[in-house]
């Protein structure tokens, strides 16, 4: 079973030789490590930096510690006078930027998980600091681009960027690129967000890239050992493994580097102790096993993992994004693609929805839009599920139906699919591939569907508008 | 006044009823499985209405701010048709599902053996599913019936705060007391029993263990009968946590021994008993 990494973050080893470092983290049990570049630890700026990182990468391999992520938060390492100066939101950000494309190309050298990096305190007006940080990141994501390496932006309280919802915003507010993700500190959460840390870990979902772990109060910005504040550990551990997240989670205390080997080893027993195994990977394991269990598992997925929206905020149906359940059920369904033949997994799914509620049905269309290549008994079967979707009124179901599986649909049923979510009021950005497969037969029945509209004085919904737009 | 609705057939009922039942504050129902008034003649027919009741009807609530749970059961009616018997083989599926919270409705309607085998069998799967059971008692020979039922439950081994027996009276209750089970009152507007009467039987009996439903269904019935009977007992001298007590507390206590209530605020909705015109976000989406 596939679940994250524990690792601890070598900004907490300050006074130790990063190789002495890393052989305590290893020693007592870690399996990873957050390393932040620093002066003393693979200094970005070193003229024998090509040959440290080969050390380092050997030293890594050699002590087991297998998930490294890059961290970039270290104090005076760019300025001996101003603690985090230049940041992104600077007058003149070529430093940084120099510096997060340095350590991109060290993540990418020690084939680590990702880059972590925050946007900086503003002490400018707000819409010049936004501005910065776009341009700023988009800058930086040029170079993660060249260098294929991932992003991963770690809201922080203080600073422009603090909130998750923020993070999220952000990206999509630069058209989602593949390469930027999250990094969350779950103290962070405790301390500043509006839900908790096992809350935030679920809205991040697949984005999470990068988990750094402590303790904290609410509303105060203090690392702290866990216990010491306010932090639910087992059930934010619980989160992380019900989304099947499987990358780092690293111990956060970067203020007891003074007593780090006896922190460390406190952090390990604090964390083994709060460690699950969650419902989830339990239910993987089940059916791997004994693949007709999924009869029994696939009903009682909501109570188990929770049924909220995934992006509330946007999403509040889940009709676009889907819903904690949705996502639990699509690997479940994944898993039975591993272990099924075609003809059995076809009859599986056919049944699952069969006897399905609701949010049963919806996890079968949503396992089947995330199938990449299923065999052409998986596909008749699915088609047949799908277009008994699109005859239901239930939002939720056309929204699931609409997909990436529909493109399987002949162009007939297809464009019926999509003017019906435009009839229902789903979102098209629940439809995949709209803009690819949209033709003039299409653009003609919206037109067709707004006139009608019109005549009786009533709205059009601005996403089919935009659709016939852009066919002119 | 919140209201938890523990027994009705919204399956029956329009939207005009949901969106009153909203405004009188029900955020949350139990939809027990019973007949439709047409008899049904096959398994098929069945199990579309139990898809019904777990998929379609809980959309339909939640569209209109109510969690929507169900009971499953092959009724005490047509327990005694040999061609919906076949049902009972389908049942562990469904009593598996979400939002299935009780075996139900089961017991007895005209007291025949086909209906004892159907009633013993369904208290097994409850006892193997760990659900709750709701017991409906027959209209006709109802004491008897009662006494009968008590009997049955009692010799399957379910601990009796697992079961709730519906549609008591003045006759009924004492018994049902006394046997350590809950007790459902069906308020309707001529028959079973009013808000009036249930008001003075809660004089009489107490709070505990006490469930007021309007059983709203197809037939003369009214869905607002929970919330009426909460304004008598306010009229009668009770207290807005009595009123809390019967027409909320009790019903989540003895569902909430399934696992499976779900009593969160719908998305566009609020948790608060606040008037419809406040929380139109839905309607406006889905005009």
């Amino acid at each position: 079973m596939t679940v994250f990494s524990l690792g601890y973050g070598t900004n907490g080893f300050s006074n130790h030789r990063l190789d002495d470092a890393l052989a305590v983290i290893a020693d007592l049990g870690y399996t990873g490590v957050a390393l932040t570049l620093d002066h003393d630890h693979l200094d970005p700026f070193a003229d024998d930096l090509t040959r440290q990182v080969e050390h380092v990468s050997s030293r890594l391999s050699a002590l087991g510690l297998n998930r490294v992520v890059i961290e970039t938060g270290a104090r005076y390492l760019l300025d001996p006078w101003r603690k985090h100066s230049p940041t992104l939101l600077s007058d003149d950000p070529a430093l940084r930027i120099d510096f997060l494309a340095r350590a991109l190309r060290i993540a990418g050298d020690l084939g680590a998980d990702c880059v972590s990096f925050w946007s900086g305190v503003s002490t400018v007006d707000n819409d010049v600091a936004w501005t910065r940080l776009r341009d700023g990141v988009a800058a930086v994501l040029e170079h993660a681009t060249r260098l294929n390496v991932r992003l991963a932006m770690e809201p922080e309280p203080g600073h422009l960027v603090q909130h998750l919802s923020q993070v999220l915003d952000l990206r999509e507010e630069l058209g989602e690129p593949e390469l930027f993700g999250v990094t969350l500190d779950v103290g962070h959460c405790v301390a500043v967000e509006p839900v908790d840390a096992a809350e935030c870990v679920r809205l991040a979902g697949p984005l999470l890239w990068n988990v750094q772990l402590d303790d904290m109060v609410q509303g105060v910005h203090e690392h702290l050992e866990f216990g010491d504040g306010q932090l639910d550990l087992p059930a934010t551990l619980t989160a992380l493994a019900e989304i099947g997240y499987t990358g780092l989670a690293a111990v956060e205390l970067p203020r007891h580097s003074h007593a780090a080997p006896d922190t460390a080893r406190r952090a390990f027993t604090a964390l083994t102790a709060a460690m699950p195994e969650s419902w989830l990977d339990k239910a993987e394991s089940r059916i791997r096993e004994k693949p007709s269990v999924v009869g029994s598992l696939f009903p009682a997925v909501g109570r188990e993992v929770g049924r909220a929206a995934l992006r509330p905020a946007t999403d509040p149906q889940g009709l676009v994004h889907g819903t904690v359940d949705d996502r639990a059920r699509v690997r479940l369904v994944r898993v039975l693609a591993d272990v099924l033949d075609s003809s059995a997994l076809a009859a599986e799914l056919r049944d699952l929805y069969r006897y399905g509620d609701d949010a049963e049905r919806r996890g079968v269309l949503r396992g089947l839009n995330s199938l990449e290549s299923p065999a052409a008994e998986v596909v008749g079967t699915g088609v047949q599920l799908v277009q008994d979707a699109l005859r239901a009124n239930d939002i939720r179901l056309v929204a699931a139906a609409m997909g990436a599986f529909a493109r399987f649909l002949d162009d007939h049923a297809w464009r019926h699919g999509v003017l019906k979510c435009v009839f229902v009021g789903v979102p098209l950005a629940a439809v995949a591939e709209l803009e690819t497969r949209v033709d003039d037969e299409l653009r003609r029945m919206l037109a067709d569907f707004a006139d009608e509209r019109r005549a009786a004085g009533r709205e059009v919904p601005a996403d089919a508008l935009s659709l016939l737009k852009e066919g002119h | 006044m919140r209201i938890f609705d523990p027994h009705i057939h919204m399956s029956s009922r329009t939207t005009d009823d949901y969106e009153a039942m909203y405004a009188a504050g029900v955020r949350a129902l139990v939809e027990p499985a019973f007949w439709l008034g047409q008899p049904r003649t096959s398994v098929g027919s069945y199990t579309d209405y139990f898809d019904a009741l777990i998929g379609w009807e809980r959309f339909r609530a939640a569209q209109f701010g109510i969690r929507h749970h169900c009971t499953i059961a092959l009724n005490p009616k047509e327990a005694n048709d040999p061609r919906c018997r076949e049902v009972l083989d389908v049942l562990p599926r469904y009593l598996a599902k979400d939002g299935v919270v009780a075996v139900g409705e089961v017991g007895y309607d005209s007291m025949t053996k086909e209906e004892d085998e159907v009633f013993a069998r369904q208290l097994a799967m409850a006892l193997e599913h760990d659900l709750p059971v709701m017991v409906h008692t027959p209209h006709r020979d109802k004491l008897e019936g009662t006494k009968r039922t008590l009997d049955v439950v009692r010799e399957a081994g379910i601990a009796p705060e697992r079961v709730i027996v519906d549609h008591l009276n003045e006759v009924t209750v004492k018994l049902v007391k006394d046997s350590g089970a809950w007790m459902g009152f069906s308020i309707y507007p001529d028959t079973k029993m009013d808000e009036h009467r249930m008001v003075e039987i809660l004089r009489q009996y107490g709070l505990d263990n006490m469930i007021v439903n309007s059983a709203a269904d197809w037939g003369r019935s009214d869905p607002l009968k929970t919330a009426k009977t909460g304004q008598a007992m306010l009229d009668g001298g009770f207290t807005e946590a009595d009123v809390d007590k019967v027409l909320w507390q009790n019903p989540v206590d003895f569902y909430d021994q399934s696992g499976r209530l779900t009593l969160d605020p719908l998305p566009g909705f609020t948790g608060e008993a606040v008037t419809f015109e406040g929380n139109s976000v839905l309607r406006g989406a889905r005009k």
